[in-house]
């Protein structure tokens, strides 16, 4: 190995350690920023006490899930119960090795690119590696050995089943306007055109629709529903597993931000302000989206949840894919 | 036909959206007790009772006992006594004035059945502390004036601090500033 | 380099599969069945062939949810005990165990392990995904055509068996 090589290798390992540490520290301040706007959403302040309006909030649950007691039930299946927690978020910090968040910039008179890497199936790639993710939910609600547990994964599953299929397939009409997997190259043609939302706005509802499916949030939460399953696919879990859970959510939520951002809303791309500024704009611009979707909407009943997927998103989906064909023909 | 043209467009939603929205970016209703602010009750506010004097500084109960008969939780004791020194109004005083906070249920019938205006339902309500002997509400302390004088109109969110000394845990009013709830 | 880790992927999809059939718990076996085609995806990373890796997570480590959901909802897990099942197969299953090595055997002995990488040089496996897509709609569009046929017949027979079990 020549000395390009160990550079080469260095930064990515130097990029790796960024990402990682900034995904595992994004939940602290988006759990924050989340209850600020329930709060605000319903009239309230939200958190205020800790620290100024509350800021050390997320700091002092962290240390309160620390010292909690990690239960594990006691006909529980332990393997799968301890390595479930696992499952559901390492493959949600996997698919940000392809995830840009800007294009090169220039460090020290050497150019850095601003991704892991740039694999040319990478839309397909985070979608099939997200995909992965269900399983620590799934395996986590089994292993639990509990009624409510087992429901909210069997539900995860089949809702996991029946959406990805319309997420694909509204990511598919992009990449046949953009004509690349790559999510480089996908922003890089919307820097020269406009951005994609104008050509695929159907595609750009049921990927949203799809997408808070995907991730579990309110209004199809249905695999944690409290009303009906207590806490669901996590209800036997408590201290650090369960908080591992709850980061995988969070990460899993800006995943899907940034993903609408780069397939959509042109990613990095804009005036005047650099790369970077804009793509964090847009990302928390959709993130903030998440949260007021989550203060607005009731959740889904499960039927309603399964017509929505099977007989309108993807069909939708499908017809979005033929009119997109259509027009590149 | 306009039901499906709703549906497509989203309408409901961006209308539940847009009413989110706006509540995200109008002010909060909390009123942040006890730190930094307090609820200022009505003048109408029951709440713990005050043994009212005259003008000269006369005490107006001539422990008629009126109160305690009216009282439906019988909850206020009165023993009266004879006095010539001129504490009371008339020559008849309460030896005795208790009230039983735990028992009463700020209902306001004392207030009714005083033919001297002497009983009096105050504004004071952090009625909580860590000892039974609060409980009971003596005569000395009913007659220590209250902190929010009666004149001064109520229905304010007022500027407090809190306070922690040895006798417990207090919220301090500053009544020059105050401002309407909504 | 390539081949450390090519090893270590091998190593961990050949015991991994050895713990999906020997593992008691079915769904323990699901979790194996994962890890194992996780492995073969980073074999197919390792040839080049990114597009095919994403594939194999896409379509069997998501099939495995159904075999997941098969293990809970149809089996009972508790009592399940697998060495009733065998009604006297077993000298059946390994004459045909035996013949299968021999044929997998003498596949292997015959072909060349060190293959060159064929007509296409690296900047062309580079743009994988456009090559196969090239080949399936123009050199191999008929067997992509019967396949899909094959698949929208499953779909429609699926749909009918449902349907008629309702009515």
């Amino acid at each position: 190995m020549d000395t390009n090589t160990c550079i080469e290798l260095a930064l990515i390992i130097i990029k790796v350690i960024i990402i990682s540490s900034l995904l595992f520290a994004l939940p602290i301040p988006l759990t924050w920023i989340e209850r600020k706007v329930a709060g605000h959403i319903q009239l309230r302040l939200g958190p205020f006490r800790v620290g100024w309006h509350g800021i050390l909030q997320p700091v002092a649950d962290m240390i309160k899930l620390m010292f909690k007691e990690d239960i594990i039930p006691d006909k529980a299946d332990k393997w799968l119960f301890k390595l479930a927690p696992i499952i559901s978020l390492v493959p949600i910090f996997l698919t940000f090795a392809t995830v840009p968040v800007g294009d090169k910039i220039t460090v020290f008179g050497k150019e850095v690119t601003l991704y892991i890497s740039d694999m040319n199936v990478g839309i397909l790639y985070i979608l099939a590696v997200a995909g992965i993710g269900v399983y620590g939910l799934i395996l986590g609600g089994w292993a639990s050995n509990s009624k409510y547990a087992l429901f909210g994964s069997i539900r995860s599953s089949a809702q996991m089943i029946s959406y990805e299929l319309a997420l694909s397939f509204a990511a598919i009409g992009v990449v046949m306007v953009t004509n690349s997997l790559s999510l480089v190259d996908i922003v890089n043609s919307q820097k020269a055109t406009t951005w994609n939302i104008c050509y695929q706005p159907l595609g750009f509802i049921i990927y949203i629709i799809a997408g808070l499916a995907e991730i579990n949030r309110i209004p199809f939460d249905l695999s944690e529903d409290e009303g009906t399953l207590a806490a669901g696919y996590h209800v036997e879990y408590s201290s650090m597993r369960f908080s591992f859970f709850m980061l995988a959510e969070y990460v899993a939520m800006v995943l899907m931000s940034v993903l609408a951002v780069v397939l959509f809303f042109g990613g990095w791309s804009g005036p005047i302000l650099p790369p970077i500024v804009w793509f964090v704009i847009k990302v928390s611009a959709f993130i903030y989206f998440f949260m007021w979707v989550r203060f607005t909407f009731p959740r889904y009943r499960y039927d309603q949840l399964m017509t929505i997927g099977w007989k309108i998103l993807l069909p939708l989906s499908l017809v979005n894919i033929l009119i997109t064909g259509l027009f590149l023909i | 036909m306009t039901d499906f043209l709703k549906k497509i467009l989203f309408i409901d939603l961006i209308k539940g959206l847009s009413l989110t929205l706006k509540y995200n970016l109008s002010k909060s209703f909390t009123i942040r007790y006890p730190d930094e602010e307090k609820w200022l009750p009505y003048q109408r506010f029951r709440g713990l009772h005050t043994l009212n004097k005259d003008a000269q500084g006369r005490e107006l109960c001539v422990a008629c006992e009126l109160c305690a008969k009216a009282c439906p939780t019988k909850c206020i004791t009165v023993v009266p006594m004879e006095d010539n020194n001129g504490i009371g109004i008339a020559d008849r005083i309460a030896k005795i004035y208790e009230i039983n906070l735990v028992r009463c249920m700020f209902c306001g019938f004392c207030e009714d059945a005083c033919p001297t205006t002497a009983i009096r339902m105050g504004r004071e309500y952090e009625l909580a502390c860590f000892s039974l002997d609060c409980a009971k509400a003596d005569k000395q302390r009913l007659l220590a004036p209250q902190e929010i004088p009666v004149e001064f109109e109520g229905g304010y969110v007022i500027k407090a601090r809190l306070e922690r000394t040895k006798e417990g845990i207090r919220v301090r009013p500053d009544l020059t500033k105050k401002k309407r709830w909504w | 380099m390539e081949l450390i880790f090519f090893y270590i992927f091998a190593i961990f999809a050949v015991s991994s599969a050895i713990a999906v059939i020997s593992l008691r718990n079915p769904v323990h076996s699901a979790v194996f069945l994962m890890v194992c085609f996780l492995q073969v995806a980073a074999i197919f990373i390792l040839l080049r062939s990114p597009f095919l890796a994403a594939v194999q997570v896409f379509v069997y480590v998501g099939a495995v949810m159904v075999l997941f959901l098969f293990a809970v909802m149809v089996l009972d897990l508790g009592k399940e005990r697998f060495g009733e099942h065998l009604h006297h197969q077993s000298p059946i299953a390994i004459i045909i165990i035996i013949g299968l090595v021999f044929v997998m055997g003498l596949g292997l002995a015959k072909a060349k392990l060190d293959a060159p990488i064929g007509k296409y040089t690296e900047a062309a496996m580079a743009k994988n995904t456009e090559v196969m897509g090239e080949l399936l709609y123009t050199k191999y569009v008929f067997p992509f055509e019967v396949v899909s046929l094959l698949l929208l017949i499953a779909l429609i027979g699926a749909i009918v068996l449902v349907m008629k079990e309702r009515n």
